[in-house]
């Protein structure tokens, strides 16, 4: 068996989870792994999946962009990428959260701020409605911060790149937000 | 992955709703300090707190920034001193009340409790001299608070305590005339008091407490304001069963919040975490305010008709959510609802739409009792001791704590301004009837029996 990871791409409509996997279905591929997520009205999708080994990528592609023929979506099939044997350092989950009026660049500022702290973002989700409201224009990055980061050093960086911005930044360890929501 | 309404609803509350942990309380044990010589106790007392708590206002702020939930308070509480104390003379123990006022200053805290005497069925040598020291030992400290349990439902009403109190709420109002009586603010008389309660001005580290425990006061009345608001918004016919239910879900994240950062604190100290306090706990700050919350759910004010049961439904539904949420939950736990301490009740008693009969009779379904309460200057000492003697009765009987925070502000009359400062606040002084002659009840002294425990109507 060889891994690939499939991505799906484009606008939003019932069948296309049932499309994808009934041609991984039919080419004899186990999903190992699926998610998916929806930004206005553009669907998004990454599957894992097992081929057969007399299955290659290009053959997968072919049959996906076939099964997928007019429903407007681009598939990709990857290669599966090497799985590396370097652990993650040891990091603590930590959300960041902005408010404020709606700025260009305020996302690269900020991801860059993160990057260069070697803080890994596992989830972001950002909704910019436009205007000067800042309860419209809010970013949510799910982040690591390795333990070897100081954490204040990070907060003044990212609070003095916030505060350029004209945007209110917070920075949270993640644990609050699950145990004051989750029962 | 966490979703965008769990970010963004605990967000809400910490940037608009003044979601806080309002207290983390060292409870420190002093009773193997105790000596016969008060320098030689002095000394151990200051090492143990000062040992102790050299890491709790950092440790409380690094973990606060960690959450981005500020910890507003860090203060110690100590074992009654009466206790530990026992062998001292009235100057030893103002004495150690300046040791603790010390030791509380260097390491950081605002407040250190203890200053304390338990005397419901009868008073020691130790007790005299605790209850002699509290006028100076308040007006020249500016940390220390004091407390005497003066009934329990085990043991009735010692009344010749209540008047001692009532003596000594005057005298210690007296000797800090200077400040609106500011020393009686500091000062709490009660029934069935709590052996871990973090709030002051009645932390005290309880008898049966190990040699050192983290307990923590959760707050949040502006909170549990703002989600009854979107919870009326929301839903057009919503019933009181349905207000409740939002109460609890909002208690219970309070609780977690609180109950969280407590534990950190405990763990990074090398101390036991003991419990969370689930109360209402206002500032004088607008939004954070327990007054406010009547308005919200109908009233025109605190202390119009229907306030009592509005705060039963309100304290039941704060400890529900909050017991679910906690497993280790004690101290005082309930609504405060002190008068000079909250903006909208210090506003309702200004208006008279809020009399301390009315209060008195909130406190029989709340925490904590007549509390932080400006009275003109002329109120007798006996009438004080009825008052208190009055809110005593109502813990003894309903089996649960209630207290007396009164301040005679001396040199004013009802109706005037007091002004105690910080997160004490301010009140206009509320008249009480009757409160300036004698009062041959309280001289009758002796106890008030323990109450029967059947027969409950």
């Amino acid at each position: 068996m060889t891994q690939a990871v499939i991505s799906v791409l484009g606008q939003d409509r019932p069948g296309i989870i049932a499309t994808v996997s009934e041609a991984l279905l039919a080419s004899e591929c186990n999903i190992e792994g699926v998610s998916q997520t929806l930004l206005r009205a553009v669907f998004g999708a990454l599957f894992v999946v097992a081929m057969p080994d007399d299955l290659d990528a290009e053959t997968l592609a072919g049959r996906l962009a076939a099964a997928v023929e007019g429903m407007e979506l681009d598939v990709i099939v990857h290669a599966y990428p090497a799985t590396s044997d370097v652990a993650p350092p040891p990091a603590e989950p930590f959300v960041v959260t902005t408010h404020g009026p709606d700025r260009r660049g305020a996302v690269a500022a900020l991801s860059g701020v993160l990057a260069r702290h070697g803080v890994n973002v596992t989830d972001l989700q950002a909704v910019f409605e436009g205007g000067e409201r800042p309860e419209s224009n809010v970013m949510i990055f799910q982040v690591d911060v390795p333990d070897t980061v100081a954490l204040p050093d990070l907060k003044r960086e990212l609070g003095a790149t916030a505060e350029r911005l004209g945007i209110e930044l917070n920075i949270q360890h993640r644990r609050l937000f699950e145990i004051m929501n989750r029962v | 992955m966490l979703s965008k309404q769990e970010v963004i609803s605990t967000l809400e509350m910490l940037r608009h709703e003044h979601l806080d942990l309002r207290t983390v309380t060292l409870g420190v044990s002093l009773v193997d300090c105790a000596s016969d010589d008060v320098g030689r106790f002095i000394a151990r007392a200051s090492r143990r707190i000062e040992t102790l708590a050299a890491g709790l206002v950092a440790t409380c702020d690094r973990l606060g920034a960690t959450y981005g939930v500020p910890v507003v308070n860090k203060r110690i509480a100590v074992s009654p001193v009466a206790l530990v104390g026992a062998p001292f003379a009235p100057a030893d123990m103002v004495a150690v009340a300046h040791a603790l006022d010390r030791a509380a200053g260097n390491v950081g805290v605002d407040f250190v409790g203890g200053f304390s005497a338990l005397v419901e069925k009868g008073m020691a040598a130790g007790d005299r001299a605790l209850i002699d020291a509290i006028p100076e030992a308040l007006a020249t400290t500016s940390r220390v608070c004091a407390s005497v349990n003066v009934a329990t439902t085990r043991a009735g009403i010692n009344m010749d305590a209540v008047l001692r109190m009532g003596e000594t709420v005057k005298a210690t109002a007296e000797h800090t005339a200077d400040a609106d009586g500011l020393g009686a603010a500091k000062l709490v008389v009660f029934a069935n008091i709590p052996e871990d309660v973090p709030f002051m001005a009645g932390a005290y580290l309880g008898v049966g407490e190990g040699d050192a425990v983290i307990n923590v006061g959760v707050s949040g009345p502006g909170v549990v304001k703002r989600a009854v608001e979107r919870a009326i918004e929301a839903e057009p016919g919503i019933d009181l069963g349905r207000i409740s239910e939002v109460i609890k879900q909002t208690a219970f994240k309070v609780t977690r919040a609180g109950e969280l950062i407590g534990r950190e604190v405990a763990d990074a100290l090398g101390v036991t975490f003991g419990v969370v306090d689930l109360s209402l706990a206002p500032t004088p700050t607008r939004g954070d305010s327990v007054g406010e919350i009547f308005r919200s759910l109908g009233l025109a004010s605190i202390g119009a008709p229907g306030s009592t049961a509005l705060l039963a439904l309100l304290n039941d539904a704060v400890k529900k959510g909050g017991a679910f949420a906690s497993s280790y939950v004690g101290g005082l736990s309930g609504a405060f609802i002190p008068v000079s301490e909250d903006l909208e009740i210090a506003a309702a008693a200004a208006r008279g739409d809020l009399s301390i009969e009315k209060l008195e009779a909130m406190t029989s379904v709340c925490s904590v009792g007549l509390d932080m309460i400006a009275l003109p200057g002329d109120t007798s000492a006996e009438a004080l001791a009825a008052l208190i003697a009055d809110e005593m009765a109502i813990g003894v009987i309903n089996r649960k704590t209630t207290a007396a925070r009164l301040i005679p502000v001396p040199g004013k009359a009802a109706g005037e301004q007091a002004r105690f400062g910080g997160l004490l606040g301010a009140a206009t002084i509320m008249s009480l009837p009757h409160g300036c002659g004698s009062n041959a009840f309280v001289r009758f002294g002796g106890r008030v029996p323990a109450p029967i425990q059947s027969l409950v109507n």
